[in-house]
Parts: structure tokens; C-alpha cells; sequence
């Protein structure tokens, strides 16, 4: 009877929790976006975005190539080999271009 | 004025004439390439710019010459890297030919013509060779060793690296200007 009891109350324990978390929001994730870099371009060239979402590069392509601000050049990844990546917070609109190849250009904008 | 702009010109014509010979020995005699020998070719296109790019580099004092050649450099390591890479998976033995023989017997006259300069007259000759070189280069991968390879990751390969001589050629263009 006891251990009835205390299988009851268990379940009943399960079963609350799995109610819980149908019914509260799952916890907020940043968008997250993704920006390739290949045949020698970045790809997309301008993204928009919310201040605080996540922007990922990678290099796809067969040279090195990196992302710096271009203004005052007041951030920049390290040299991204192919295959390599660098991740970035945005927030503020910024132009930026790769500093090894100057002629590749992108912009980031916040919505 | 006039007279030195002619100069100038003419200059710059038998400099990009002599340049492309040896490519463009490809269209007129076109013997067929083995892929084999398409690979020599391609790897020996890059080493010769890298070369350059050496030179530039100890004998330049001109900011953005530097980073150009320090760019040639890195880039076309990495493209020998990645072709070497791939003709090892491909069990493809780089075969020297006429065509890189030439290419390598041309490449030293004008790395002795560019020590033989100094300062802005070395600086604007050095540029102005990469735009020759870098056209020549160019037009050879797409119109003769793509069409004539026979394997297609090795075409995949040439084409894949075309986007990046363009930019070099666009980048060598930008400090031409500014140098000249």
C-alpha cells in the first residue's frame, strides 16, 4: 500500500513536470546567421539584423581571407584559412571588408 | 609631356607583349596538354608569382606594394598547397613541358629586369607586370587548360580559382593606378 502510494505521488511528480515544460516557453535563443565566404565574395554582401544576434563567417573558398571593420578597422577576425570560421555579436550598421583582398566588401545592418 | 606618356605606353605594351608569350604559345601552337602537364603548367603560374611577390617584398619601401605582394604570396601558396593536394588524390604527377619550361626561362629575365630597378621605377614595373601576368594567367586557365583537362576536378579546381585571379588582377589594377 505504501509503496503504492509512493509510485503515485512519483508519477504524479513526472507527469507535473512534463506539464511544465509543455506549457512554459522555451528558453530565448539569438538568431543566429551565417555568412560564407567563397569565390571571393561574401555571401549574402548585406544581411539585417537585430542588435545582439550572432553572425558566423566562414571561409568556403580557396584562399585565406578575413573580416575587419573597414571605417577605423576597430575589430577584425584573425586570417580564416578555408574552412575556418569566426563569430561576431552585431551591434550597431557596419561596413566591413576583408583586409587581405580589399576589393570584398560587406555590410551589416540593424534592423 | 606628351613624349614621356608615349614612352610610357609603349613601354608598357612590349612589357605585357613579352609577358604573354609564353601563354599565349598555348593558343598558337596548341599542342594538346596532358592533364599531367596542365597541372606543371598551373603549379609553375603560381610559383612564378610568388617569386615576383619575394622580390617585391625585399626591394619595395611602397605600402600598399607590399601588401599586394605579401598577398600574392599567401594566396598562391595556398592555391600550390591545395593543387598538390589534389593531384596526389587524382595519382596525377605534375609533368614539365615546353610550356612551364618557357614560362620559368621568361620568368627569370624579368626577375633580373625587376632587380636591376630601384624605387618608384621598381614599384611601378612590378605592378605593372602582376596586371600583365595576372591577364595572361587568366585567359590561359579559361580558354586553354579548362577546355583541354580532361579529369573534372581538376577543371573544377581551375575554375575555382579563376575568382580569385580576377580579385588579384582588380587589387593589382587599384595600386597601379596609384602608383603610376
Amino acid at each position: 500500500m505504501r509503496y503504492r502510494q509512493e509510485l503515485i505521488l512519483f508519477l504524479a511528480i513526472i507527469a507535473s513536470m512534463s506539464f511544465q515544460s509543455c506549457i512554459s516557453p522555451a528558453p530565448h535563443t539569438k538568431p543566429h546567421h551565417k555568412v560564407r565566404i567563397k569565390q571571393m565574395k561574401f555571401v549574402p554582401d548585406s544581411i539585417t539584423v537585430n542588435i545582439g544576434d550572432s553572425i558566423t563567417f566562414i571561409n568556403k573558398d580557396v584562399v585565406s581571407h578575413d573580416v575587419t571593420e573597414e571605417k577605423s578597422k576597430k575589430w577584425t577576425s584573425k586570417t580564416l584559412k578555408r574552412g575556418e570560421t569566426w563569430s561576431m555579436i552585431a551591434s550597431e550598421d557596419v561596413n566591413y571588408f576583408c583586409s587581405l583582398h580589399v576589393i570584398m566588401k560587406g555590410k551589416i545592418r540593424i534592423k | 609631356m606628351k613624349k614621356n606618356q608615349l614612352k610610357r605606353k609603349l613601354r608598357n605594351v612590349i612589357l605585357i607583349l613579352s609577358l604573354s608569350l609564353p601563354i599565349t604559345m598555348l593558343a598558337q601552337e596548341s599542342p594538346k596538354l596532358t592533364d599531367p602537364e596542365i597541372a606543371h603548367v598551373g603549379v609553375t603560374a603560381n610559383k612564378i608569382d610568388i617569386g615576383y611577390a619575394e622580390i617585391a617584398i625585399k626591394m619595395s619601401s611602397n605600402k600598399d606594394i607590399i601588401t599586394f605582394a605579401e598577398t600574392m604570396k599567401r594566396d598562391h601558396e595556398g592555391v600550390i598547397k591545395q593543387a598538390v593536394d589534389l593531384v596526389t588524390k587524382l595519382g596525377v604527377t605534375p609533368k614539365e613541358n615546353n610550356v612551364s619550361s618557357s614560362m620559368l626561362k621568361d620568368a627569370e629575365e624579368m626577375k633580373k629586369k625587376l632587380k636591376s630597378k630601384k624605387g618608384e621605377d621598381f614599384d611601378k614595373s612590378y605592378i605593372n607586370n602582376e596586371v600583365a601576368y595576372h591577364k595572361a594567367v587568366i585567359a590561359a586557365i579559361r580558354d586553354i587548360l579548362v577546355p583541354q583537362s580532361n579529369n573534372q576536378e581538376l577543371k573544377d579546381f581551375l575554375n575555382a580559382i579563376l575568382p580569385a585571379l580576377e580579385t588579384h588582377l582588380k587589387h593589382a589594377e587599384m595600386v597601379q593606378e596609384k602608383v603610376n
